[in-house]
């Protein structure tokens, strides 16, 4: 559905965040990409959603498709009308709004009736939602405003939905919450699910295929079963370390560690 | 105690015309986060053709009205495209200086238009006095305090209830938010301009029925920037109240204390307004989760 050909990004027309990345997010199913701080993840998503001019990046060069049709260049919200919506890293509600405002923002490209249905399919997926829904967004706990950010991206009626890290300060009981939530749209209605985690182990069980980004680069992906069961994966994202400890004077780790970053 | 009264009532209308002043740069600040220093330019600027409109043609207020604000929103929208448009990007400070700019010329234009002698403008009001109590009233000023409140109580109900107004208040809130859900922030903009001009036109014609018609009605915008500080700058609703505030204390100082005091007890208000409470009265403190 989404496929990203030799992305090349720069912010300042000097800082290069994203070299030659493809990738392909097939329709009907979850893709995840990882990488830690700084790789160029949100980067990627910030030009899928056509929001990069805000903080002075290009696409210098690479095209971004959507079922074939070039996306890049569209305007963000023509972009949310085609169907690709991002929950944005940190939620990044409307503070100052209600909560059912929130949602109703995310349906200012639909119409009324389809957002008043919208709002309801929000609320029998949430029922937390449902109780807050005249507070000031703004106040809510982070796994609260979590759903109300996913909702309000649902309000768009979305056949991509992108996630910028959605358990970024969540407790593990609220995060299991949200990857339920993203699975069963994904099993249910279908949706199609590119998901940006620092998170490897839960994106790897939540996902169908990965991509490992590092320094801008893609590089590695597979699908998730294989990506887990790789062992430069295990050590530097998963957290395995072999059963012993490994110690810095270990010249091959530190030459592997090296290839991951080049 | 009639003094009183009579200090407060007449307080009260220069204060209505500052707050509406207010409103004015509340609604362009709150979407767009630029201070528009041309908003006293804009309302003396609509005030002139809405006289130009009524000496041609001879229309009671109502009507004047109907035909003053559809052209000050055009107005609004041609200055936002023009001038604040290609500057979209821009750091605010390249913008606000825009504005400062975008005012010396208006205030030259309307000069070289209407030449620089006062006009006694009715605005279609009778000026026979009435008598609300014992109080004595021009219906101008009675028409003015009225136009606060229902330009207040109008912009209250944009805000809160309409997808545009809930739009406004999203885009205030988190821009780029806002651009993920698809409002397209530019016009967000346009439409802040155009219902700024809207009510600096009825402040505009309503200031200049009450006193007159002079190429420095530009200066009321100056001096509503206490009602807007006091406001909390992004609270439209807190702008009309604000405006009200100074309005009366302007007067209860220069009843009470001295003529010169009027011109500054607004500033005086203002720099005891940013020691105690820097947002204003009604201003947003940011929401902040800890």
């Amino acid at each position: 559905m989404l496929a990203l050909n030799n992305l090349q990004i720069l912010y300042d027309r000097a800082i290069e965040a994203v070299r030659d990345v493809s990738l392909q997010v097939p329709a009907g199913s979850i893709v995840a990409l990882l990488g830690s701080n700084g790789a160029g993840k949100s980067t990627i998503l910030k030009a899928v959603s056509g929001v990069l001019y805000q903080e002075d990046g290009e696409i210098v060069s690479g095209t971004i498709q959507l079922d074939g049709a070039a996306l890049a260049g569209s305007s963000p919200r023509a972009i949310v009308q085609k169907g690709v919506v991002q929950v944005p890293e940190g939620r990044a509600l409307f503070g100052t709004l209600s909560v059912e405002e929130n949602l109703l923002m995310g349906g200012f490209t639909r119409s009324r009736s389809e957002s008043a249905a919208g709002l309801e399919r929000v609320y029998a997926m949430f029922p937390r939602v449902k109780e807050r829904r005249s507070q000031v967004s703004g106040y809510l706990s982070g796994g609260e405003q979590q759903m109300v950010a996913i909702g309000r991206a649902l309000m768009g009626d979305p056949k991509l939905l992108m996630l910028d890290e959605p358990s970024l300060g969540l407790a593990p009981q609220i995060v299991e919450t949200i990857f339920d939530a993203i699975i069963s749209l994904n099993k249910d209605s279908g949706l199609t699910v590119l998901l940006v985690e620092q998170n490897a182990q839960l994106a790897l069980q939540t996902a169908a295929y990965g991509y490992i980004i590092e320094n801008g680069r893609i590089v590695l992906d597979g699908p998730a079963e294989k990506l887990r069961a790789n062992d430069d994966v295990q050590e530097f994202y998963l957290g395995f370390s072999g059963g012993e400890r490994k110690s810095m004077r270990d010249v091959k780790h530190y030459k592997r560690r090296k290839r991951w970053l080049s | 105690m009639d003094f009183l009264l009579l200090l407060i009532s007449t307080g009260l209308v220069s204060g209505a015309a500052y707050g509406l002043i207010a409103m004015g740069f509340a609604l362009i600040f709150k979407s767009t986060g630029v201070v528009n220093f041309a908003q006293g330019e804009l309302v003396m600027l609509t005030a002139y053709i809405s006289f130009t409109i009524y000496s041609t043609f001879e229309l009671s207020f109502f009507p004047l009205m109907l035909v003053t604000i559809p052209i000050s929103m055009l107005i609004g929208l041609v200055l936002e495209r023009v001038f604040i448009r290609p500057m979209l990007g821009e750091p605010v400070f390249a913008i606000v200086m825009v504005t400062v700019g975008l005012a010396v010329i208006l205030r030259g234009i309307t000069i070289m238009i209407w030449g620089p002698d006062p006009f006694n403008f009715t605005a279609g009001l009778s000026t026979n006095v009435v008598y609300l109590g014992s109080i004595p009233f021009y219906p101008a000023q009675l028409y003015l305090i009225a136009a606060l409140g229902v330009m207040t109580l109008l912009g209250w109900a944009f805000l809160r209830f309409t997808r545009m107004g809930i739009a406004m208040r999203a885009v205030a809130a988190n821009e780029t938010a806002a651009l993920l859900v698809g409002i397209s922030v530019s016009r967000i903009h346009a439409v802040a301009w155009m219902l700024s001009a809207a009510i600096a036109s009825v402040a505009g014609v309503l200031f200049a029925a009450n006193y007159k018609l002079a190429p420095d009605l530009w200066f009321q915008g100056l001096k509503s920037f206490p009602a807007v500080i006091l406001g909390g700058m992004d609270s439209v609703i807190g702008s009309a109240m604000a405006g009200l505030i100074i309005g009366v204390i302007e007067n209860l100082f220069q009843g009470y204390i001295g003529q010169g005091l009027r011109e500054i007890s607004g500033f005086i208000v203002i720099i005891i307004v940013l020691m105690v409470r820097p947002y204003g009265l009604f201003g947003s403190k940011d929401i902040e989760r800890v």
